[in-house]
């Protein structure tokens, strides 16, 4: 792939992005009324629990990984399904196969512009505040390395399961119920709405044995047990990349088929 | 001149459900196998060279997307064989995109969001085209159309003319070799369309692109087109130019006159004399329609002046339309 078909697509989509001003705004109420109720609700958890630690996390600790999570989502949370939809749906989607480009990346990278800016107006003003507000809870050494490292990776894995779901729409021609379920199952499966902590045993171990976790569990367990061994990030980062081939392969090959499905059939 | 497009044989062939009606035959419906075979194209060969314009015409639902999917690499014919500058299109698709452009009626490949100058500067890059190519062909679209002040404009602001314009022009962009233009001027106004028109007709010329154009305006095909196409029901009626269509069905033309009175009864009464033609009225004209293999206009209507006191009269070329509208209706003999 060329490199600068990609700048080209990135660059299209920050500014694309920065059209839509107010919409940033009002995503950024929402996450602080989201994070407003997610603060009572586990304050009351906690009350309730009548100690201060909880499945090995303090109030605080909790706290912190959800804001986070919720700054990640923000950032990572691509809505391809809906736009492959939308594209599968209108028919435009003939128009961008008859692009001399692989749909799959051309898909990508016409949203990566939307990472640059996210990242930007949502996470890192997120993260500094909480640096700032919890005095060092975030350990800031070699980790953040590792961390962005996870981050990668979990855009990856993250963008390999939407352009899977979003194919089925391919076949199923609807957009709303697939998209809904998916959204339920990643957000609580990789543990963006409840740290997997928290999960009772059976459940914790079966999800550790699935991609989703590797998008919003992996990279937070890595930024803040900065403490921790390398040996134990080390594995985190060994099931990412796992995830990450597999799923790239897997959305890949299933992509293929499909079209070839509808190359013969006709859609 | 060689040939762009080559066409041999091709069919396809779509497998489609048989639906049953209501809530009951819908729940059966999701268990089904029972399919019907539903034949799109059937059998069409046909080779198009380098620069020619075809107007690729047919009713709707005769096929026409169909074969401009199949050219376009989306589709894969169910048998026969096709090349389109050398390349099989659904085996190459890339590469085959590389050399084709195409704008889809309604539907636009900009990007909704931005300035027209941006989408042009992306499909640039997308397309690999140099900077001095770049350059040239944007010069060219400065000396054809007034498109200064669409350039800064965001697309979603852009009237549905100034979008198609703009939709032409970036398929055009990345110099291809053949271009799709499915309905270009639907839903256009009068002096849109003909800018349309003289702006396809100029790149044409220019760039020596050949274009395929499917239309239900026949002003488009007289405008543009030398060559045309007809299919229907997934067969080909028609693949000759335009001049031979007129003459296809023998060479007809309309004779109106003006006669004071009750015309209707007129109508009749000159029916039974020439009895050949086929005489109709309205509220103002006479309407003879003559097939001039059998008699001349002028005899017709001195054999008429003679009988008649006829205050006023017209003749009328019969249309590509007409021609068209009857191949539609009536077929081939």
């Amino acid at each position: 792939m060329k490199l600068k078909r990609v700048f080209t697509l990135t660059r299209a989509g920050i500014i694309e992005s920065l059209q839509f001003r107010l919409g940033t705004v009002v995503i950024v109420i929402g996450n602080l009324l989201y994070l407003i109720v997610v603060y009572f609700l586990w304050k009351a958890i906690y009350s309730s629990a009548g100690t201060d630690i909880v499945n090995g996390m303090t109030f605080s600790d909790t706290l912190i990984y959800l804001v986070l999570a919720t700054a990640l989502f923000n950032f990572m949370e691509m809505y391809i399904v809906w736009e492959m939809g939308r594209d599968i749906q209108s028919g435009k989607i003939a128009l961008n196969l008859l692009k001399p480009m692989e749909y799959r990346g051309f898909m990508f990278w016409s949203y990566s512009g939307s990472f640059v800016t996210q990242f930007f107006f949502t996470f890192l003003p997120t993260f500094i505040v909480v640096a700032a507000v919890t005095h060092g809870a975030i350990h800031i050494g070699i980790n953040m390395l590792f961390f962005v490292i996870s981050v990668i990776m979990a855009v990856s894995i993250n963008y390999s399961i939407d352009f899977l779901v979003g194919t089925i729409c391919l076949y199923t021609e609807s957009i709303w119920g697939i998209n809904i379920m998916k959204q339920v199952i990643v957000m609580l499966l990789s543990g963006a709405t409840i740290p997997i902590a928290f999960f009772p045993e059976p459940l914790k171990t079966i999800v550790y044995y699935m991609p989703f976790q590797s998008i919003y569990n992996a990279p937070l367990s890595v930024l803040l047990n900065g403490t921790t061994q390398p040996q134990s990030i080390l594995t985190t980062l060994g099931i990412q990349l796992f995830w990450c081939i597999v799923m790239m392969l897997l959305s890949k090959l299933f992509w293929k088929i499909s079209l070839w499905q509808i190359t013969v059939n006709g859609g | 001149m060689s040939n762009i497009v080559e066409i041999k044989n091709i069919t396809k062939e779509f497998k489609v459900l048989n639906r049953r009606e209501g809530l009951k035959g819908s729940l059966k419906d999701l268990f089904s196998r029972d399919y019907k075979i539903v034949r799109a194209v059937d059998n069409i060969s046909m080779n198009i060279k380098q620069g020619e314009i075809v107007g690729y015409l047919g009713p709707n639902g005769a096929g026409k997307s169909t074969t401009i999917k199949m050219m376009t690499g989306i589709l894969e014919p169910t048998s026969g064989e096709i090349l389109v500058g050398g390349n099989v299109p659904y085996r190459n698709r890339t590469k085959n995109a590389q050399e084709i452009g195409v704008v889809f009626g309604q539907r636009s490949q900009l990007w909704w969001a931005l300035p027209l100058i941006e989408s042009f500067k992306i499909l640039k890059d997308i397309y690999g085209v140099s900077d001095k190519d770049y350059n040239n062909m944007l010069a060219l679209y400065k000396s054809l159309v007034d498109i200064e002040p669409l350039l800064h404009k965001p697309v979603r602001q852009m009237s549905l003319g100034q979008r198609t314009l703009s939709d032409i022009l970036a398929a055009f962009l990345h110099d291809p070799k053949i271009v799709f233009l499915d309905e270009p001027t639907i839903g256009l106004d009068v002096s849109m369309k003909a800018k349309i028109r003289t702006l396809i007709h100029a790149l044409n010329k220019e760039k020596n692109t050949t274009v395929i154009l499917t239309t239900h305006d026949m002003g488009d095909v007289d405008a543009l087109c030398q060559r045309i196409v007809i299919i229907d029901k997934g067969k080909m009626l028609y693949d000759n130019d335009i001049e031979h269509l007129k003459g296809f069905f023998g060479s007809y033309r309309k004779l109106k006159i003006r006669i004071d009175g009750d015309l209707k009864q007129y109508a009749e009464r000159i029916y039974d004399e020439l009895s050949d033609f086929k005489v109709s009225a309205d509220d103002e004209w006479i309407s003879i329609l003559i097939d001039e293999e059998k008699a001349k206009v002028m005899e017709v209507l001195s054999q008429l002046q003679s009988s008649y006191e006829i205050r006023d009269m017209q003749l009328e070329e019969i249309s590509t339309e007409e021609v068209i509208k009857k191949i539609y209706e009536e077929g081939v003999q």
